[in-house]
Order: structure tokens, then sequence, then C-alpha cells
């Protein structure tokens, strides 16, 4: 029987090939689309080899100090002095790391200008964030405590110093200092810019110890719990502490304000947070909703185009649906055929989609507009985007076809569809 | 004639609502595009007010302390930076700025007036910015000489903040801040720390879009910097015009003689016209991205509009075959089948102005005016009338071939 409707459905596949190329063409375009925006999202916020531990790992990247008067505001990373007096010792941390954003650096190698992000980060980072090295090994708080002249330095920055040799051992100058080059490490892409550097090198090699004094600067700071279950009581306790500042100059600036946060709720804050007396409060949930509405309205405009060209395609059969009719077939039988031609075309749309969108996100990877990034299909977004296809598919064809198959047979011999 | 179509496009009203639903979306999408792309152009049309050709920017990362005790000393620093740059042969001007064109961050000021909001950016520079930028003063003078020690804070307003703050009045010689609206809970206590020099207007520029020529037209307030104790600030960045045909090699020898001179600074050099390309590519992108979806969207939509189209003159062949025997020219038929696509077109477009309207009313959009609303809408329709009349051809092309007797078969 399956057999049969397979066979009927190619047939008419390929009797009206202007009709199939437009639904494979809207199917396959809208699932591309949906791929490409799901990959950038994974890119951003999903587990990758160097954030392997991302679900046990809180951060501060934002937070808000404000004057006496509450009037005047300072926002944006904070300073090493208040991460390093107040966020230590977090109950239920394994381990904590301080590091700045990525700062751009020029150096000069005979004479030719290298242009690279540098970040300055503590000994704990190498042990929180697992990168892959490449060669030799990350330097560690010993060194941070020495003030040593240190680096570690991606792939991509070796190769610009270097060519293909070793680096460990050698020295590279960087923005006016000297620095020994002690391991080297796959390169992170751009967005993902816990992780991302080009040369890291410890905190304390800083030109001058200003930032120790700092209350809000350009410092920034993961935890890693012991377990998920206590991300919550480390927020909580977090927000407690936040009461008991000491401030350098309490006249000048008295309270801070801010949140432990994933980085996806951090962007939320940033997006779509909401903001009252107690500074901006993250909403992931309604950033997520965003997204899906966003999705949701994108998708509109293919299915209703789907929809259309299936009521248009059934029309036309009229006269089919009533030689079957005529011969005993009942409503229900005409509607399974009917999905499942539908079906086979979303299938097919679908297969279609899934090789597009590998050879756009190849394309993109390979464009070098995000730098050291690789997008890839995401299986399980796949299937599930196909399967919301096939829902569609489903949709578009269940209501023309019910309507088909309850003709009466002699009007539909006669062609009198309306 | 035209009650006429409505009638026809009512009798099919299942088929004509998916049709008017689609074209109601691929307005609100075409016209989500264009509005963006009308608002950057327009932008774009306005003068820049200043001039890149040749001139580099040394952005500087100063570490400053947070009590503001070593102002003095960095102050210092910076004019004998300013002086050793000036030696440089390579080198006809340079000053010191708060923010180089095309950089980051805002200095963002603002005040009410009558309730009314006057919000502008702001910049710090030395004298010799002037001839760094080229920048063209419409009124009044540039910071000189007669400004040292007067008893002013002199400013310098784009014409935008000039007509924001004074309106029609002569705003040379005059106060921005005697304008403002009182602060309703008294000055703030961080502000009166010492009693501040009264502000005066000496000159009026064109504009200086720091941020580009895609960049919001916003009002702009530059103030002088002396670098001198008490107003003087260390600056974030060193902006130069240098000689045609300077290198990328004097670069390293630049960055080099400034290292030396501030150990604990450190420095990112780049050219102004590098800066505004990568300044372009952030609003190329996103643009490029979403039009290509876009007109992705709008394939699909042409494509499915035109089977569907031909799809139902293959359906009404019989009546169209009735009117052709009845003595219908094949003018008249072509007409009747592209004038029904008007119908439903024009009935999908009318909802979505509607609904395009309100926008602006409930402020969503805000950036907008009035005029590139206006123009990004007459744009959306057009398109969207074209597309339909061009799906419509083939089809209404294909109705005027039908046969009377063929027609009449059916019967």
């Amino acid at each position: 029987m399956l057999k049969n409707y397979l066979k009927i459905a190619f047939k008419v596949f390929l009797r009206r090939k202007f009709f199939t190329f437009i639904s494979l063409f809207a199917i396959s375009f809208t699932l591309v689309v949906l791929m490409v925006a799901v990959a950038f999202l994974d890119h951003i916020f999903g587990p990758n080899a160097v954030e392997s531990r991302k679900d046990r790992t809180l951060g501060i990247y934002y937070m808000e100090m404000k004057t006496p008067d509450k009037r005047g505001m300072w926002n944006g990373s904070t300073g090493y002095r208040f991460l390093d007096r107040n966020t230590r010792n977090l109950p239920n941390v394994e381990k904590m790391s301080l590091f700045t954003e990525p700062k751009p650096i020029v150096s000069y190698l005979h004479s030719e200008k290298i242009q690279a992000y540098l970040k300055r980060t503590d000994g704990e980072f190498w042990e929180i964030l697992t990168f892959r090295f490449l060669e030799g090994a990350p330097y560690t708080a010993e060194d941070e405590k020495n003030r040593n002249l240190v680096a570690v330095i991606n792939d991509a920055t070796r190769k610009k110093f270097f060519g293909n040799e070793s680096a460990v051992g050698k020295t590279i100058e960087v923005d006016g200092q000297n620095f020994r080059v002690v391991g080297v490490v796959e390169n992170v892409p751009y967005l993902r810019q816990v992780p991302f550097s080009d040369i890291w090198v410890p905190i304390s090699t800083a030109k001058n110890d200003t930032y120790r004094n700092e209350m809000m600067g350009d410092f920034q700071a993961i935890y890693l719990a012991r377990s998920e279950n206590d991300l919550q009581a480390i927020r909580d306790e977090f927000k407690a502490r936040l009461n008991n500042i000491e401030f350098p100059d309490p006249k000048e600036w008295n309270s801070m304000y801010g949140e432990m946060n994933t980085y996806f709720e951090a962007l939320s804050r940033e997006l779509v947070g909401s903001r009252d007396d107690n500074g901006s409060a993250s909403r992931p949930g309604r950033l997520l909703a965003a997204m899906i509405i966003i999705a949701i309205l994108f998708m509109l405009l293919p299915t209703v185009n789907l929809i259309n060209i299936n009521v248009s395609r059934i029309m036309e059969r009229a006269g089919e649906i009533g030689v079957r009719k005529a011969f005993g077939a009942s409503s229900w039988t005409l509607v399974g055929q009917f999905i499942v031609e539908n079906v086979l075309l979303t299938l097919i749309g679908g297969v279609l989609g899934f090789f597009l969108s590998r050879f756009v996100l190849q394309f993109i990877t390979a464009s070098g507009w995000f730098p050291y990034a690789e997008f890839h299909v995401n299986y399980r977004i796949f299937l599930g985007g196909l399967g919301l296809a096939v829902i569609f598919g489903l949709l578009s064809g269940v209501y023309p076809a019910w309507k088909m198959s309850r003709l009466n047979p002699v009007q539909a011999l006669k062609g009198a569809a309306r | 004639m035209f009650r006429h179509l409505c009638k026809l496009v009512w009798n099919r009203k299942r088929v004509n609502f998916l049709i008017t639903l689609e074209i109601f979306i691929s307005f609100l999408v075409v016209f989500g595009v264009i509005v963006f792309a009308v608002y950057y152009l327009d932008n774009y049309r306005h003068p820049l007010g200043f001039n890149y050709e040749n001139v580099w920017a040394v952005q500087v990362g100063i570490e400053k302390k947070s009590d503001d005790s070593d102002r003095q000393r960095l102050l210092d620093t910076t004019k004998q930076m300013l002086a050793t740059l000036k030696d440089f042969g390579e080198i006809e001007h340079v000053a010191a700025v708060w923010g180089a064109p095309y950089s980051r961050g805002n200095w963002q000021s603002g005040n009410t007036i009558k309730g009314r909001n006057v919000r502008f950016w702001g910049n710090f520079m030395t004298d010799e910015a002037k001839d760094v930028f080229g920048i063209n003063i419409v009124r009044g003078r540039w910071f000189g000489k007669e400004d040292d020690g007067a008893n002013y804070n002199p400013i310098i307003l784009n014409q935008k903040t000039a007509r924001d703050i004074f309106g029609d009045e002569d705003p040379l010689g005059k106060n921005p801040e005697e304008r403002f609206d009182p602060d309703p809970d008294g000055p703030s206590p961080s502000a009166n720390r010492e009693p501040k020099k009264p502000e005066r207007v000496i000159g009026i520029i064109d504009d200086f879009r720091k941020n580009g020529e895609f960049a919001e037209l916003f009002g702009y307030q530059i103030f002088r910097n002396t670098l001198t104790m008490p107003d003087g600030r260390e600056p974030r960045a060193f902006v130069m015009k240098v000689r045609p045909g300077t290198t990328a090699e004097f670069e390293e020898k630049l960055v080099k003689r400034m290292q030396a001179i501030a150990k604990d600074w450190s420095f990112e050099v780049k050219t102004i016209a590098q800066m505004r390309s990568e300044n372009h590519t952030s609003y190329y992108v996103p643009i490029a991205a979403f039009g290509l979806v876009a007109g992705f969207l709008m394939l699909m939509v042409a494509l499915g509009l035109t089977g569907v189209l031909w799809q139902s003159v293959t359906q009404r062949t019989k009546e169209i075959g009735l009117r052709r025997a009845k003595g219908a020219t094949a003018t008249r038929i072509y007409k009747q089948i592209l004038g029904e696509l008007l119908v439903i077109t024009t009935f999908g477009l009318l909802i979505g102005v509607l609904v395009v309207i309100q926008f602006p009313l409930l402020d969503f959009l805000g950036f907008a005016t009035k005029q590139v609303y206006l123009y990004s809408m007459l744009l959306s329709l057009a398109l969207i009338y074209l597309l339909t009349i061009a799906c419509g051809l083939y089809p209404s092309r294909l109705a005027t071939k039908v046969q009377p007797a063929e027609a009449l078969h059916y019967e």
C-alpha cells in the first residue's frame, strides 16, 4: 500500500516539476537559515573542548557601582580589588580564576607588524579551562606570584612569530615587554570571549600596579562549582556579600550591584535585561522566548507559502480523487495518501537542506570573518528542525486533503473543484 | 470594473486569503530590511565633519589611580609625548583627543530644556586637532591662545546641538548651561567640589561624526583640553596627520619612541582609514546577512505566487473560455487576471501599512525619522507591487491563450 503511495507521489512530483521545485526550495532554505542561526548560538554558548565544564561554571562579567546619592553610575567589567577581596573562598567553589578582557596589542618582528589579542590571567585559569596544549605547559600560580615574564600563545601566534618551528623557550616582544613562551595551545574562537586570546600572560606582569586598587576595571572572573547543585547557593552567597563591601573611598562610590551568571544569562542581561534600583538583572527566559518568537515569525512565511502551494497542487488532482472515490476509497484513505506524499516531499527537502547547511557553514568557517571559528551542523537541532518541517508539511497537507477527500465523486470527476 | 473585480476576488476568498496573508508578511519582512538600509543611507549623505586621509591614531591605554592623585604626572607625560611626536619629520600635525574617530565608546551628556531632552556626545581636544582633522568652522572660531587663562571654558558645538539648545538664536558667546532646567534636587554633591568656570560657545562646526558615516546624527560638543590643571585630562588617543606617502615602517619607529617616553602605557596604532573600513564592515555585515535572507524569502514567495496563479488560471479555463466566447478580447482577460491580483495585493499591503504605521506611534524603531519611515514604506510598497506584477505576468498571458472551444468542451 505504502509502496503504491510512494510510487504515485514520485510520479506526481515529476509531473509538476515546478511545484516540486518550489516546495523543496522553501523547505531546504528554511532549514538552512535555522541551522546557520543555531550553529552560531551553539558556537557561542554550547560546550566545547576548552569550556568543557560549562555546566558548573559561573562568572562575574558585569557589575554596576554607584555613588552615595545613587545618581552616578559606573558599569562594565569589574576591578581586581573587588574580585580579589570579596569573591575568594565562596563556599562550594572548587576553583576561581581572575582574568582581563582580551585587549588588542601590536608587536613588531623584523619591522613587520603583528596584531594580536592579549589577556592577563592568573594560574588557576589553566586549571578551570581545559585548553589543549600543542607543546609546553601553562604557567602556574607560582609564576603569577613571582611576576615571571612568561606567556602562553596560540597556534596562529606561533606561526606569525616563529613560522613552523617550536616556540617553547623562545622570547616574544609584546607591547614593549619581553616574554618567554612556555606553552602553545590550539586556537580558541574569538566569539568565546572567556577563554579567547592570542597571547596569555600572568596578571602580575602588568606594566604598573594600579589595577590592584580598582573596584571597577577590566577584570572578569569565573568560578568552578563542586557540582551543578551548588550553583544557586553560590549565587546567593555572592548576593549576600555585596552588602558588606569595603570601598577605598566611600564618599565617592559606596555600593555595587550585580550577579553571578552563566554566559547566556550575561548576554540576556545585555539584550533584554530589566533594570531597577538594585542594578540590571539577567533575563534568560526572556531571551529564550524572544529567540523562539523570532524563529516562529521567520518560519511563518515559508509555511504560508507551503500551504498555498499544497492547496493549489491538490485542487489540480480533483479528477484523480473522483476516480478513487468512485471506486470506493474512503476519505481517510485519501487523506493518508496525501499526507504520505507531503511527508516524503518534506524529507527530501530536509536532506537537501542538510547538505546545503553544511556547505554554507563550511563557507562561513573558511571565510575567516570570525577568527578561529568553526561552525558545524548541530544534528540534534537539525532533527528538531526537520521534525518541525514535517509538522508543517502535515498541517499544510491535511487541510486541503481533507477538503478534497470530502468532494462528491460526481463533482470531482467533472473537475469542479473550487 | 473595480467593484466587479472585488466580487471575483471575494468569490475565491479561501485561496485569496492565503495569498493576502503571504503578501502581508512579505511586506513586513521587506520593510524591516529596507528601513535600516534607508536609515543608514540617509545618515551617510550627511557631512562627516572631518578628514581621514593620512590621519593616524595611536590609542593609548593609561592606568590611572582611582583617586586622581597622579593626574599632573599624566598631563606632563602627554605634553612631552606631543612635543616628541611633533619633532618627527613624517608628522605634520598632532593632537591629543579623548575619542579618536571610529573608536569605540562615547562620552555622553545631556539635560532637559523646558522638559525637552537634549543629549549630545562630547570630546576633549587639544588645539591642533583642527589641523589634523581639517575641521570646518561654520561660524565663530576654533580654540586659540586668547582662551588661555580666560574666565570661561570655551566650547564648540555642532549645528544640531546649537539648534537643540539655542533654537534660532545666535549661540556665539552664550552659556548653554544657563538654558538647562534647574536640577530639582539641587546640584549633585560631587559636582561642586571646586567652583567651575562658566562655559561659553566660541564656535560652530558642521559636525564631528566620531562614530562614522552610518552612525546616528547626534549632538556634539568639543571641549578644549589644555593639558594643564585643574581642567586638563589625560587623552585616550593621539591623532596625527602624516605626510603623504608615509609607510607602515614608520609605525614601529613611532611606537618604540612612544614606549620609551611612557613605559607603563600601552599603544595601538591604526590609520583612521583602516578604522573606518572596520567600522563600515560592522554595518555592512548584518544588513547583508538579513538582506540575503530576506532576498531568498522573496524569491521563495515569488515562485510560490507564480505557481498558485498559474494553477488558478488553469483551473478557471472554463470561466475564461466562456468570457472569450461571449466576445471578451485577450487584453480584457489579461486585465482581469492582473486586476484581481492587484486587488488582493493592495488588500494585503493595506493591512501591512496599518500595522507598520503603529511602530512610530508606539515608539518602536524610534531611531528613524518620519521621512526615513515614509521613504522606506513607499519603497517597500513599490517593491511588493513589482514582485506581484512580475509573478502575475506569465499566468495572465497564459489566460489569454485559452480558446473558447476548449472551455465549452467541458460541458
